[in-house]
């Protein structure tokens, strides 16, 4: 997915290329009448999954134990076809009216377009959804994945829950066991290094970095899994109405902006190696696609994984952001009851073990670590644990026009605020919350 | 009604396999030129995100336009980087031409190596450049620590960043314009210089009344091209700065491409590149109409 690839990805003519590509070739392949074989009575389904290796592995393979078992209901695995994002080729796709029967490649923030177009079917026609999701979503997670019509259109699958990786060799050497929990202790260790910056100049570790530039996507590797945390899982809109203008937005900016006053984080950025791989910076926010990116880069790294830091004065549970990726079925599917089976196989518990297994991601289920099933695996995979633990207290984006717009307009006045200490973070905030108004009030 | 007759009896008595010979340029023309600039037209009245309907909205995408500061705010800093990059580069296009069309020695080399930058792609020389203005790591700071200076923000702060830019896109095409100045040098009449020279005009006076004046066609035309090069402003941008620190490179071409390609509002985004085409029109008019002094060629 795009936002989570930190690089800067294809460049524009490439990517105007790509989507005349998609759209041409999409409209060239325009489904025919056929997906029901007329002779043989066979309903043939097309399902894509992610590009990347691991989820076409598992899709595979799925695809092959499910064809085996249902000779009458074909499916066809192809994976999104490239671009710059998924959400890209579906909004392609659905524009070109050729959008497969079932997608498990969802971001919730571009349900909202996707609804809008009447793209997607709502599950609550399957008489059996309910007594499905309740058995493996926790009803509190399912609810944020209701549409404002009342409706469910994506299934929570899998989540990447955004989680503070630190590097224990440097913080034993400045004397830390334990990493730290709350913002006070964040800052202090990170003071620490800057001293010890300051005293050697050979010595080139900070406690973390950030990509400083206004891009709306970095902010789910900072501000969001924060706001989140310190909220207790509050997320940016409360029925369609902006609810980030309270003590918890302003304290995050706060956070941050001590970071940078204090040099705890560097203004800067950098297109070369991941600063945490070459242990130069002792924490990094990042979900759990970073541990084997450690472990086949940087396998000498002694790293733990911990919930990210709070407030001093911060009670109960520890939220984040989690880059949630879910499953629909498309409303141009002509057998929605026959998809509707192919999407109850995918999220049964064995391929929920599949998915931890070859793709390494967290499947969305609240018994993930009292199912005897996935014991084994978390006996093995320690480091999953946390995330796994973590999985149920992660919230994603809210489900409203034109959310990149309003977390690019949030992306400038965190910049302006926490970069460059031009704005307070009340001030900032409360900028942030008007245009995100204005973006909400255009689209109306 | 008498044309029109005229120009059908012209077309019928014409050679057909002409039209014939035409149809790519024309299937080209209307695919990628007509059809995308109609289409834009309709967009600006409409609201589209490319999945839903189109949807009228007559003139209230230009009313957002106006009441939307991060437009004005990317026009200006368009406007900021013409103004150090064009002069900028028109003076070292100019040395470099002056010097390379001097009896120096490896005139033909130097001639290749300052048009290298020209060639390489524009994404790889921004990511190099980006590396070199690094401002904890780069090899400027790294450098100018070294002799003991501070180290610049070179692109980490608002007042630097579009300066750094301007430097950096002066490098990448400073190799065009001087070959450009070049061929104007060449088409000066040598006889001007040895009629100066008897009338004992010095080495700047033949520069400033002999060398300006018979460049200026070859100016004009540098200063348009810069001006419309510099409205493109995009890459760069795109790349090392993402359009901060603060908004301070947020250029007109990344805006609308942020409207378009990141926000899917295509309607805006065509709004907004109407009114960008205007400004860069009304500007270049305003360029001829100041620059053009003249023939000196007679």
């Amino acid at each position: 997915m795009v936002f989570l690839n930190e690089s800067n990805g294809l460049i524009v003519k490439e990517k105007i290329f790509v989507i005349i590509c998609i759209l041409f070739l999409l409209s060239c392949g325009a489904p025919s009448d056929d997906s029901r074989d007329e002779r043989t009575d066979v309903i043939r389904l097309t399902y894509w999954p992610a590009p990347n290796p691991q989820e076409m592995e598992l899709a595979d393979s799925l695809v092959k134990v499910w064809n085996r078992n249902n000779p009458h209901i074909q499916v066809r695995m192809q994976p999104i076809p490239v671009g710059q994002s998924t959400e890209e080729v579906l909004l392609a796709s659905i524009a070109a009216g050729t959008t497969p029967d079932i997608c498990s490649n969802i971001w919730p923030g571009a349900l909202y377009d996707f609804t809008r177009a009447g793209g997607l079917i709502p599950f609550e026609k399957f008489s059996d959804f309910d007594s499905v999701l309740t058995s493996r979503v926790p009803s509190e997670l399912l609810e944020t994945f209701r549409s404002p019509d009342g409706s469910v259109y994506q299934i929570p699958w899998k989540t990447n829950p955004v989680m503070m990786i630190y590097n224990k060799r440097i913080l034993r050497e400045l004397g830390y066991e334990e990493p730290p929990r709350i913002y006070s202790e964040f800052i202090r260790m990170g003071r620490e290094l800057a001293e010890r910056r300051e005293n050697d100049k050979r010595f080139d570790v900070w406690m973390g970095e950030r990509d400083i530039r206004p891009i709306w996507w970095q902010r789910f590797f900072d501000f969001l899994p924060f706001y989140y945390a310190a909220s207790g899982g509050k997320t940016l809109f409360e029925n369609h109405t902006v609810a980030f203008v309270n003590e918890y937005a302003e304290a995050v900016i706060a956070f941050f902006s001590e970071c940078y006053r204090e040099k705890v984080f560097p203004r800067t950025f950098s297109h070369q190696q991941d600063p945490f791989l070459l242990e130069r910076m002792a924490t990094n926010f990042a979900g759990s696609w970073q541990i084997p990116t450690i472990r086949r880069y940087a396998p000498h790294i002694e790293f733990g994984v911990a919930p990210v830091p709070v407030p001093d004065d911060h009670e109960g549970p520890i939220y984040t952001y989690g880059d949630f990726k879910n499953i629909s079925i498309f409303s141009t599917t002509r057998y929605p009851e026959a998809s509707w089976e192919f999407v109850k196989f995918l999220i049964e518990a064995d391929h929920d073990l599949l998915l931890l297994e070859i793709a390494n991601q967290i499947p969305v289920r609240g018994d993930l670590l009292t199912n005897p099933l996935f014991t084994d695996f978390f006996n093995d995979n320690p480091d999953m644990v946390l995330f796994a633990e973590q999985a149920v207290y992660t919230r994603s984006v809210d489900e409203v026009a034109d959310i990149k717009e309003i977390l690019d307009a949030l992306s400038q006045e965190y910049e302006a605020a926490v970069v460059y200490g031009r704005r307070s973070p009340a001030e900032a905030i409360q900028r942030a919350a008007r245009r995100a108004e204005l973006i909400i009030e255009w689209n109306k | 009604m008498k044309s029109v007759s005229a120009l059908i009896s012209r077309i019928r008595g014409s050679e057909k396999n002409g039209y014939l010979f035409m149809l790519p340029y024309i299937i080209f023309f209307c695919l990628f030129i007509a059809y995308p600039l109609i289409f834009s037209f309709v967009l600006i009245f409409h609201r589209w995100n490319i999945v839903t309907p189109m949807e009228w909205i007559a003139l209230r995408n230009f009313f957002r336009m106006f009441q939307d500061p991060l437009f004005a705010r990317a026009i200006i800093n368009t406007l900021v980087f013409l103004v150090l990059h064009i002069p900028l580069q028109i003076v070292i296009a100019l040395i470099f031409a002056v010097l390379l069309n001097s009896a120096i020695k490896f005139r033909g080399l130097f001639r290749s190596v300052y048009f290298f930058p020209v060639v390489v792609s524009g994404v790889v020389v921004t990511i190099l450049w980006a590396q070199l203005y690094n401002y904890e790591s780069g090899l400027f700071n790294h450098i100018l620590t070294t002799i003991g200076l501070p180290a610049v923000p070179w692109l980490v702060d608002p007042g630097f960043a579009m300066p750094s830019i301007a430097i950096m896109a002066t490098w990448k095409n400073v190799g065009l314009y001087i070959v450009l100045f070049l061929v104007g040098l060449q088409t000066i009449p040598a006889y001007l210089y040895e009629a100066a020279r008897i009338d004992g005009a010095s080495g700047k006076d033949q520069f400033l009344n002999i060398t300006l004046p018979m460049l200026n066609p070859t100016i004009v035309v540098i200063f348009i091209l810069s001006t419309i090069g510099g409205f493109s402003l995009f890459i760069e941008p795109y790349i090392m700065t993402g359009g901060g620190p603060m908004n301070s490179t947020l250029s007109a071409m990344l805006y609308i491409y942020n409207q378009a390609f990141s926000f899917n509002h295509m309607g805006y985004a065509a709004a907004l590149g109407f009114v960008f085409a205007l400004i860069i029109l009304s500007v270049v008019m305003l360029q001829r109409k100041v620059l053009e002094t003249g023939d000196y060629s007679t």
